[in-house]
């Protein structure tokens, strides 16, 4: 059995991979759309093989860690998963983005990089605010 | 727009449609062992046991079968109806195993359009 403070320091390092991850995703998107190849190449390859594991573990330590500490029932933790949820889509989008930019394909209807940016920093932020001060 | 195809790129979209393939079948199996396995023990023996592994479990299967759907229709080249296909084979019982054939095709047609890195 892995100590609780273990899992709970891998996913804390886990999610700081996952938003760093997130961040890199929308600005290469932005940067392929104006035809910059090597970002695109570069932040595929980074979510494939850093990116993408650490979001499995993200989840599978959150769980862990909720399960440990009977969390399941208060609402404020359904408030983070409702915003995980939002985070692992956009990544999954962001992710097909990606791909299809680097098959040369017309890029998808923009979504402004700096949006994209501003709804995961907030909600980075109402996350650690529900985490901390699991306020219901 | 990105002025040449990448091949890479193009293995990544061959990995993508496989690996949804395979988590499809998952999350359709774990549905079906938690719907008429650990469910009816729980209700009809008292069972509990069987559903507080089984919930989780398909839990993860679900939640990595949405991530493979929306990441691999987010680069094109599905219609509607496909998506709304893929999306709705998670809530019912053998939606898994009723999309098989349309993945298997598109994987077909996939490995057509796009030739194998050397």
């Amino acid at each position: 059995m892995i100590p609780y403070l273990v899992v709970k320091a891998l996913h804390v390092a886990c999610v700081l991979l996952f938003v760093g991850g997130l961040f890199s995703q929308a600005f290469a998107v932005a940067a392929g759309q104006r035809g910059d190849a090597g970002i695109t190449a570069l932040v595929s390859t980074w979510d494939r093989r850093v990116t993408v594991p650490a979001i499995l573990a993200v989840w599978l330590t959150g769980a862990a860690i909720a399960a440990e500490g009977a969390w399941f029932a208060s609402p404020w933790l359904w408030a983070k998963l409702t915003l995980v949820v939002a985070l692992t889509g956009l990544h999954g989008i962001q992710s097909g983005r990606l791909r299809r930019l680097r098959r040369g394909d017309p890029p998808p209807a923009a979504m402004r990089a700096s949006h994209t940016a501003a709804f995961i920093a907030a909600s980075v932020t109402i996350i650690a605010l529900l985490v901390v001060l699991k306020p219901f | 727009m990105l002025e040449r195809v990448d091949p890479i790129a193009m293995a990544e979209d061959r990995a993508q449609i496989k690996r949804l393939r395979l988590v499809s079948l998952v999350e359709a199996t774990t549905l079906l062992v938690l719907v008429l396995i650990a469910v009816p023990l729980k209700h009809a023996f008292g069972y509990a046991l069987a559903t507080r592994i089984m919930g989780p479990v398909h839990g993860a299967a679900f939640v990595a079968y949405a991530w493979c759907v929306i990441a691999t229709v987010s680069a094109g080249g599905w219609s509607r109806s496909e998506i709304a296909r893929l999306s709705l084979g998670a809530f019912v019982p053998f939606g898994g195993f009723l999309n098989a054939g349309l993945l298997r095709r598109k994987q077909v047609e996939l490995a057509a359009d796009q030739p194998a890195l050397p």
